[in-house]
């Protein structure tokens, strides 16, 4: 297809921005099914942008219906707005930094104990004198063994919680999303 | 004189009453809609008038949507189809045009 059709096509998608994903491809699809349709009857692309008009009075055309739709005064609609809102800020503030902050970290550092546990082990084993392994120490136990089980065991906890918080990251801001989606704001 | 005004307003009002009645015949897509009302000038609707208007009747539920892969060479077609919900609503317009017209046929007292 010719470049003009589809700059037409694209700024068309671009005003769509407001719509769904979704909606938006299949809107686009349709547009360039009509233009094959005509250009199939002989007409150049000249000819079919003419009979399509300007895009964004063709977007705007799709956006009027969801703005008259999205007006209708409620007060339901005012307070799902606000809920949506206040919730949407604290997260901002508060749910995703943490989140985002202790995934990553505590995925870290239960790799890290794991090793810092091996090292330990090898450095005792072999009698390496590895430098700083003997501040490697898990108050109460001697037997380096122990201490790699108890690394073990500690990292792989620490490592599902960081899972944990990552899944929880993503889900809360997917439900916002939806949630979004829902009230068509 | 502005009858083209009222024209307008007459295509607005009736657009949708003429896209469900052709849609009722058999299922359709877009380009075959515009072109069947470009044979009839107070019906003749642009592309930005009569995809946005199918896209409201798709949300409503009056009519449903189909991608189907047409002949050889040509791309594939977004048909539309009647759906019992509409097929009621076109029952209750129907009745509502006829009140209409035998309104005005009273008034004009032939």
């Amino acid at each position: 297809m010719e470049k003009v059709l589809n700059n037409y096509l694209e700024v068309i998608e671009r005003y769509l921005k407001p719509l769904p994903v979704s909606e938006r491809v299949d809107i686009v699809k349709e547009i360039k099914s009509e233009m094959l349709e005509l250009q199939q009857n002989g007409k150049t692309a000249e000819e079919i942008m003419e009979r399509l008009g300007n895009p964004k009075e063709m977007a705007k055309a799709y956006l009027g219906d969801l703005i008259v739709k999205g007006s209708s005064f409620s007060w339901n609609r005012i307070l799902a707005i606000c809920a949506y809102y206040s919730l949407a800020g604290l997260s901002g503030m508060i749910v995703i930094p943490v989140l985002a902050v202790c995934a990553p970290v505590f995925i870290f550092c239960g790799v890290a104990a794991p090793v810092m546990g091996a090292v330990k082990l090898i450095d005792a084993l072999l009698h390496l004198g590895i430098p700083y392994a003997q501040y490697i120490v898990v108050s109460g136990i001697k037997n380096p063994m122990l201490i790699f089980l108890f690394c073990l065991i500690t990292g792989a906890a620490l490592a599902a919680v960081g899972y944990g918080c990552w899944k929880l990251l993503v889900h809360y801001i997917k439900g916002m999303s939806k949630v979004k989606h829902n009230l068509s704001l | 004189m502005n009858i083209d005004d009222w024209k307008t307003q007459i295509k607005r009002g009736t657009l949708e009453f003429c896209i469900l009645l052709m849609i009722k015949q058999k299922p359709s897509y877009g380009y075959e809609i515009i072109n069947t009302l470009e044979e009839y000038p107070i019906l003749a609707a642009k592309e930005n008038t009569i995809y946005p208007l199918l896209r409201r009747l798709l949300k409503e539920e009056y009519i449903s949507s189909s991608w189907q892969d047409s002949a050889e060479g040509l791309p594939p077609r977004k048909y539309y189809s009647m759906t019992d919900k509409g097929l009621d609503y076109l029952v209750a317009m129907s009745v509502e045009w006829d009140n209409l017209l035998c309104a005005i046929d009273k008034i004009k007292g032939e």
